[in-house]
Parts: structure tokens; C-alpha cells; sequence
């Protein structure tokens, strides 16, 4: 075990050894975390160390201005609708001024609308200069992620060149888990002087939660993990007490148990060891939880548990024979492109 | 193993190799510090020479702003129909190269990395050299001739910053040298070898994607002032037209702006800082456009106008 995630998360100084040291900073980097561990240490650090720092949080910087740009502009396409949409993850932390959106990196806006809204949305996105990502701008994947996923194709704007991912769910409409995210809609609340929303500080964990371990292969683990304590940080008492019965009332007991067992884990959070004993239950390390835990543990070395994950991941999203059509269709489309390719 | 820094050539050539193997050769060249990895022998061989009085430790003794490893793009072209990529780190499209131009994928990486990775200070797509007076920045497309004009300035005793990029800070508002070999491209060979002397350069790489491709080395006096930044008293825009006349035109200032800030890599990340920085550099600048048909015509009036901006 290592102790990098305690180091990016401030909990320990950088190693005093510069070999080390260039290794850990480029393992924040390849990460994308360095903007964020800046934060805790740019302070203490001098020279060389400072200026690599800081050259993170300059393109942290930069995401962030992004953002608020799109943001904007998102009011713009929606005004006089009465769509507000929720703000998700990078860009809810960023609005919010939260912790865990201090220095860290957002490539696009991710937000939610009510399944009703979805076809608006769409329109009036579509009439302000965004258009679906080429690529999945074809016939059967537009089909594809309206038929099953729980979200439109990717929306990038024509001139601008910005990334949208508008959502009406958590997770897949075919996933295997569902969470009850028209409670977190219902309890959203704007951002001041907008007409965005943002979920609620529990949500928020709750979602990043999900996220990460309901959905996908744990891409980020650094990443993911330190979000996580940072979100848990932020919470005030009462809204700590109120965590563990609202993740039960959205069905994420699981994934809230998984993360707050490798926050215990990985970064001796006390206030996370509490929580996950008042969740009850039995704290079996079962098959996933072992592969999360070493995939953010040993990311260089866990091989095994990110094939477990990958393969996770997909069993997770959808019915095996829904995965064996889409995966054959995937495969024939992949063989033409290749067998089309001209020489040279 | 010591933690000073010496000039590449006086270390040994196993030295240099068993470092390049361990990926921490480290190299210090003005406001950016690199790290180099690399397996060819090609490699070995064009720093010893090219890179000859440029500081360099083995260790790493401290972290880098750069560091990239110059590898097999995967691991068949490691040993079958043997290939070379340069990976900065982050994921760049870079054209397989063979094993002998192992040099040529080490300095895309660098550049790419300088381009795109740092970010603390405005970078322009441009070579600048300058004297105790201040300096002169030379913004041009790729074969625009920015390289070559820079290698004959340094001819008439101007010092080398860089030849691939203007590096304007945010704080003071000044230009910091990166001092790197300067990359000349075919009929430029022959044109600074003339100028400098055969001692200057290096060997010819031949059958580039870009041509045959000769370094201009950087000078010990260079290095020494390698930590020494200036101000930007002239901005030279060389266009390169077959068989013209020679001819000069002061730009505005507002349109010497507007032509500079597309060739930045970064400016649009930087925001407000880049933009305030880059509007001081133009003000206490001149700048001209300038059209010439040969080296002789560009060199006779980058001489004349930085006589009339000072330097």
C-alpha cells in the first residue's frame, strides 16, 4: 500500500527525496489531481516544486472560467423555459465555491433535467449552437443513448467547442441498480443569483458516490476519492447525522457504504468510519470493493481488478443479451471501418 | 554521482547512456528544467554533440518542468521494423519515427511539452535573441524563416533566448530565455554554416518529415546568461517571398497584438494575465513587417530596425 492519495490529499508533506517527488507530481498529473494538491501544499513547497504546482492550478484555472462561461450561456439557452437545470459534479463544486472544487480540473458541464424536460432541453441546446459530438452523431447511437442510456448524446457547442452532457437520470435506464433521483431533483436548490440548481450538500456526496461506484470502471480513483473526502469535509453536523438515512431513502446504500469504507481505508477518515458503522449492515469485503480499493491503492499494478471493474462495469449497465447486441453491432461497425481504411 | 551541474560533454559517454536508460538525465536550459529518457544510441550521441556545453546532471536531483521519454510507440517497433515516439507524458500525435532520428522525436516532445504543458508564462510560437539593450522578438508561421533570421542574428553577436518560443512572464512583463539548439531547415544549413563557422553546427539529420535538418548549438556565453531575461524593445513578422524586394512596414500597435496572440499556445488558458502581459509587451515595442526574398535582405534590415529601436 502507498501513501500517494494521502499525500495529494494533504495528509502528508511531499517526499523530501526528489525522485520521489518527480514521480509524485507526475502521478498527480497523469491523474489529474495536481491542481487540487497544489492547493494543500503549493504553500510549503519552493522552486521547482512550486512552479509545477502552480502550473496546475493555472489549468484548473482555466476549467473554471470555462465553466462559468457555460453556465452562463446555458441560462442564455434556457431563459423564459422553466427548465432549471441541476449543475452535477465538477461544475456544482466550482459554483459552489466547495472544497472539492478548489483546483481541480472539469473538461465538461454535466447537468440534470426531468425526464419531461428532456426533449426541450435538447431544442433549445440544439437552437443556441450545440450539436451532437461527432462520432455518435449517427442513427443508431443517437437511438442508442435515448432508448437506453440516461442521457443524450455528448453536446459539443460548434463554435466554442465546449462539452454538455445533459442527463435525466443517474445511471443507465438498463442499469441493474436504480437510485430515486427525482428525490434529489425535488430538494435541488438554485445557486444564488442564477437559475441553476445545484443538489444539496448530501446529494452531492450521495451522487459522487454513485458515481463512482455504481456506475462505470473507477476511472479516476484519485480523483473520485479525494472529491469524496473533501464533499464529506464539507458537511456540517446535522447534515453528517441525515447522510446515512437519506442514502437509504435513494436506494445508494451500497455505493455510499463502499465509499465510505475506502475513505476509512484509504485516508483514515474518522468521520467516514463513523458513518459506515452507523450504516449498519456487514462489512464484507466482497469482489468489487476489493477491486476498487486496489485499484486506487496500486494503480500501476492492478490488473486483475481493473479487469473485474471493466467487466463490472458493463454487467452493471445493462442485461447480458442487451450487452451481446450492442457489443456485436459495436464490433461490425469497428471490423468495416478498418476493412475501408485506405492503405497508407 | 554528483549534484552539480556540468556541460554534457565532459560527461562520460556511459554516463550520459546509463541515464538516458533510467529516464533522469537532467538538463537545464533557462526558465524550463527537463528530464530525458531515451534507449538509442542516436540520442546518446546527438546530445554529447549538439547539446555539448548545456548543463546537465545525472540524478534527478530535483523535480522538472519537462520530462519525456523517447520510446518504442509499442512493443513490436521495439524490436520488429524498430520505430521511436516521444511521450511527454500526456497523450500527443506524434509520427513514428526510425531510431536514427531518435534526436528529432526528443526535440517534438520538448517543444510539445513547452507548448502545451507549462503555463506560467505566455508563450509565443517565436524565436527572440537580444542584447544588454533589451529583445528582439521574430513571430513567424513554421518555415517562415523565424529560425534562420535568429541564427544570423546570433552571427552578428546578438545572444540566443530561443528559436521555438517567446516566453513573456506575468509579473515583470519580460522575455526569459529557453535556450535550445536551433533547428535550420534545408537550404538555411548552408546559409548558417557560411554565417557561423562548421564548428557551430551540428551534424545533418537527413530524411525527416520535414526535410534535412541541421542544429545551430547554443554558445557557453548563452548559457551563462540563461537566467537572464529582457525587455522586448523590437517585434520583427518576416515574410518569406521568392526573388522580391526587400521591404519594411511599422505595424500599429493593435495590429502587431492581433497577429501575435494567435501564435500563442496558451493565451486563451491564461485569460486576463496573458492579455495585459502581452498589451505592455506591444506598447513598449516596435513592430514591423517584414518581406524578403534572402537571408542577406531580412539580416540588413533586422539590423537596421533594431538600430532604430535601440538595441
Amino acid at each position: 500500500m502507498d501513501d500517494r492519495i494521502n499525500i495529494v490529499a494533504g495528509h502528508a508533506l511531499l517526499p523530501a527525496d526528489p525522485t520521489k517527488r518527480a514521480e509524485l507530481l507526475e502521478f498527480a498529473d497523469a491523474h489529474h489531481v495536481l491542481g487540487q494538491m497544489a492547493h494543500f501544499h503549493l504553500e510549503k513547497a519552493s522552486d521547482k516544486t512550486a512552479e509545477v504546482l502552480e502550473n496546475g492550478l493555472f489549468r484548473a484555472n482555466f476549467d473554471h472560467q470555462m465553466l462559468r462561461f457555460e453556465m452562463d450561456r446555458l441560462q442564455r439557452a434556457l431563459i423564459g423555459t422553466g427548465i432549471t437545470p441541476v449543475i452535477l459534479k465538477g461544475g456544482a463544486y466550482v459554483a459552489t465555491g466547495s472544497n472539492a472544487g478548489k483546483g481541480r480540473r472539469v473538461s465538461d458541464l454535466d447537468i440534470m433535467v426531468g425526464r419531461e424536460q428532456i426533449a426541450e432541453t435538447e431544442a433549445l441546446l440544439k437552437n443556441a449552437g450545440w450539436e451532437f459530438e461527432a462520432g455518435v452523431d449517427n442513427l443508431y447511437d443517437i437511438n442508442y443513448y435515448r432508448k437506453y442510456m440516461h442521457e443524450l448524446p455528448p453536446l459539443r457547442h460548434k463554435s466554442r467547442r465546449t462539452l454538455i452532457d445533459v442527463h435525466h437520470g443517474l445511471v443507465p435506464q438498463t442499469a441493474s441498480y436504480s437510485f430515486k433521483s427525482d428525490l434529489m431533483l425535488q430538494s435541488a436548490e438554485f445557486i444564488p443569483g442564477t437559475r441553476l440548481k445545484v443538489f444539496t450538500p448530501v446529494d452531492r456526496f450521495i451522487h459522487s458516490a454513485i458515481h463512482s461506484f455504481a456506475d462505470g470502471s473507477f476511472d479516476t480513483p484519485s480523483r473520485s476519492v479525494l472529491e469524496l473526502h473533501l464533499l464529506l469535509q464539507d458537511l456540517t453536523a446535522p447534515e453528517k447525522s441525515a447522510l446515512v438515512a437519506r442514502a437509504v431513502q435513494l436506494g445508494a446504500a451500497k455505493p455510499v457504504a463502499t465509499a465510505l469504507y475506502l475513505l476509512g481505508q484509504a485516508l483514515d477518515d474518522t468521520a467516514a468510519k463513523d458513518l459506515r458503522a452507523s450504516l449498519g449492515g456487514k462489512a464484507v469485503v466482497d469482489v468489487p470493493i476489493w477491486a476498487f480499493k486496489q485499484k486506487l491503492l496500486r494503480p500501476e499494478k492492478a490488473r486483475a481488478a481493473k479487469l473485474v471493474l471493466f467487466l463490472r462495469s458493463h454487467l452493471i449497465r445493462m442485461p447480458v443479451y442487451l450487452l451481446i447486441i450492442h457489443s456485436l453491432r459495436k464490433f461490425l461497425k469497428f471490423s468495416r471501418r478498418l476493412l475501408s481504411r485506405k492503405p497508407g | 554521482m554528483s549534484s552539480v551541474f556540468k556541460p554534457v560533454c565532459e560527461l562520460s559517454i556511459n554516463a550520459v547512456r546509463s541515464s538516458l536508460l533510467e529516464g533522469s538525465l537532467e538538463l537545464s536550459l533557462g526558465v524550463f528544467s527537463m528530464r530525458i529518457g531515451g534507449t538509442e544510441k542516436s540520442l546518446v550521441d546527438f546530445l554529447l554533440d549538439t547539446y555539448r556545453d548545456v548543463p546537465a546532471r545525472l540524478g534527478p536531483k530535483d523535480v522538472t518542468d519537462i520530462s519525456v521519454n523517447v520510446r518504442a510507440p509499442n512493443f513490436f517497433r521495439k524490436y520488429i521494423r524498430r520505430q521511436v515516439i516521444p511521450d511527454p507524458g500526456f497523450i500527443v500525435p506524434a509520427v513514428p519515427l526510425p531510431p536514427r532520428l531518435a534526436p528529432l522525436a526528443m526535440e517534438m516532445g520538448l517543444n510539445l511539452s513547452v507548448a502545451l504543458k507549462c503555463c506560467r508564462m505566455t508563450t509565443f510560437h517565436a524565436a527572440v535573441v537580444g542584447n544588454e539593450e533589451g529583445a528582439i522578438l521574430i513571430s513567424a508561421h513554421s518555415g517562415g524563416g523565424k529560425s534562420t533570421l535568429a541564427a544570423a542574428l546570433m552571427a552578428e553577436g546578438y545572444r540566443l533566448y530561443s528559436d521555438e518560443f517567446g516566453l513573456l512572464d506575468m509579473r515583470e512583463g519580460l522575455l526569459w530565455p529557453h535556450p535550445r539548439p536551433v533547428s535550420l531547415k534545408a537550404e538555411s544549413i548552408e546559409v548558417i554554416k557560411e554565417l557561423s563557422g562548421d564548428e557551430w553546427m551540428s551534424p545533418t539529420l537527413t530524411g525527416t518529415p520535414k526535410g534535412d535538418i541541421a542544429y545551430r548549438r547554443v554558445r557557453p556565453s548563452e548559457i551563462d546568461s540563461a537566467a537572464v531575461p529582457g525587455e522586448a524593445k523590437l517585434i520583427l513578422f518576416p515574410v518569406f517571398s521568392k526573388g522580391c524586394n526587400p521591404s519594411a512596414k511599422e505595424l500599429p500597435k493593435a495590429e502587431a497584438l492581433m497577429k501575435l496572440i494567435p501564435s500563442s499556445t496558451n493565451y486563451h488558458l491564461l485569460g486576463e494575465a496573458a492579455f495585459n502581459a502581452s498589451i505592455n509587451m506591444v506598447q513598449n515595442a516596435r513592430a514591423f513587417e517584414i518581406t524578403y526574398g534572402n537571408v542577406e535582405d531580412s539580416l540588413m534590415m533586422a539590423r537596421d530596425l533594431a538600430g532604430k529601436a535601440g538595441l
